[in-house]
């Protein structure tokens, strides 16, 4: 065995993680908003947005990532009439798939803030606003760490799964070329190499993060 | 002759099905120190939150500077930046430093630049008697010492009035002299403060007024030496016997 083949896998698979890492820090990043935005309707009073984001939700976790995918890239653009190319499909996927579980992460992490620190905050004239992110937000945060980074974590080994509609991200660049040299064995463990690095990472600036916040 | 601060009118509050508050009359005046006492269940404390609505009062009206607060449309904000509250658990921000905490509400209110307030949050912390704990988190404070700094942040907002709800209640007995001991001073300082308190002897020795809370509503109200050595009502005559210790 050699590391000759290294010359052509590791071109292709850097260009599979660029696609990797965009799909996932956009993903991520709209899926914390969405989460965010749903986990504070889910504790709060308005019946409205709390029967939207529940039904949301409960869509997005009673159906699998991978068919989410076909259906957002196969059945969605018919539906509609668009063109939706493959990339934008998986953004969407995974932002969908990472909001709906994030969901649940914010409504728990807020509910889990004792009251007293709100009517303490209320008593002393701030403005709900204030009370939300000077008083609540940061404890909860806090509290929403460790599941938060679990949920990343998912959502970038996730992307694996988008190879299924073509998105030519590492799973997917090594897949091809794996059919094309025969090479399973260097080709997939070159990939798990790349997805342990990055996902290490990930890991170490959750411990980083975690250790500043104690 | 006292200046009227609050005009408490037929208070009332229900939660559900339960009557809380029936029917609550009493006016408090500036610089006057009134101590609520009663049984659990009487809705002394609901009494006190329905004052800075933390719970909105169910009927009834609270006169503060000429207008109703017991209105949707009032903005309970104003009320609140001039009454302050002591919470029985502290409730101090776990996150923030014992001077961030009270610094906190002052700086989001502007009521004056981030220096004018540290200023004035170090003088509060050494009336309490924590300036030296100043940068560590309440975490690592006695019960005792989170109280007072929990005082120290209501008082940074320079408050015309303090609303003080059990706050030696959660407090293990050898703490509780410290907190009494600032609101003693408090009160020698001409604050106007409303107690509910099950601390007899701090009722008897600084309050101007006690009340006597049962079921919802003031059974008797007096000075501490009428309530405590000459009560009229059998419900309070018989509470007092439970609370005070044996005249001997």
């Amino acid at each position: 065995m050699t590391i000759s083949f290294l010359n052509t896998l590791l071109p292709m698979l850097v260009q599979g993680l660029k696609l990797t890492l965009l799909i996932a820090i956009l993903g991520i990043a709209v899926g914390t908003v969405i989460g965010s935005l749903c986990g504070y309707a889910l504790q709060g009073n308005n019946r409205i947005t709390k029967t939207v984001a529940n039904t949301y939700i409960w869509i997005i976790r009673a159906t699998p990532l991978m068919v989410q995918a076909l259906y957002g890239y196969f059945v969605i653009p018919k539906l509609l009439g668009i063109e939706l190319d493959s990339t934008t499909v998986g953004i969407m996927v995974i932002a969908l798939n990472s909001g709906a579980f994030i969901s649940e992460i914010v409504k728990g992490a807020l509910l889990g803030i004792d009251p007293g620190q709100k009517e303490a905050s209320l008593s002393l004239g701030m403005s709900n606003l204030q009370v939300m992110f000077h008083v609540i937000i940061p404890p909860a945060f806090k509290a929403a760490l460790p599941a938060l980074f679990n949920q990343f974590i998912i959502s970038v080994k996730d992307t694996a799964l988008l190879s299924i509609i073509t998105v030519n991200e590492i799973t997917h660049m090594g897949q091809n070329y794996a059919a094309l040299s025969f090479k399973t064995i260097e080709t997939y463990t070159t990939i798990a190499i790349f997805y342990l690095v990055l996902l290490s990472i990930l890991i170490v600036v959750q411990k980083k993060i975690e250790r500043k916040m104690r | 002759m006292m200046n009227i601060m609050m005009r408490v009118c037929h208070l009332s509050k229900r939660f559900g099905e339960s009557e809380v508050l029936k029917d609550i009359n009493v006016n408090i005046a500036e610089g006057e120190v009134v101590c609520v006492i009663g049984p659990s269940g009487s809705g002394k404390s609901t009494f006190l939150r329905c004052i800075n609505r933390l719970e909105m009062p169910s009927g009834g009206t609270i006169h503060y500077r000429g207008e109703n607060l017991v209105h949707e449309a009032y903005d309970i904000r104003k009320f609140r930046e001039e009454v302050g509250m002591v919470f029985q658990r502290f409730n101090l921000f776990p996150l923030k430093t014992v001077l961030e905490n009270v610094m906190l509400a002052p700086l989001l209110t502007k009521k004056g630049t981030k220096s004018e307030v540290r200023k004035i949050a170090l003088e509060l912390l050494d009336k309490v008697g924590l300036v030296e704990k100043a940068h560590v988190y309440p975490s690592t404070l006695s019960g005792g010492q989170q109280q007072r700094v929990a005082i120290a942040r209501a008082l940074a907002m320079q408050p015309k009035a303090l609303l003080f709800d059990e706050p030696t209640s959660a407090l293990d007995p050898e703490l509780v002299g410290d907190v009494l001991e600032v609101m003693k001073n408090l009160a020698k300082d001409g604050m106007t403060m409303i107690v509910v308190t099950h601390e007899m002897s701090f009722a008897k020795e600084v309050a101007d007024r006690v009340i006597f809370m049962a079921d919802g509503y003031i059974v008797e109200e007096g000075k501490p030496e009428e309530i405590f050595v000459a009560p009229k009502e059998d419900r309070t005559i018989s509470f007092l016997s439970r609370v005070l210790p044996a005249a001997g």
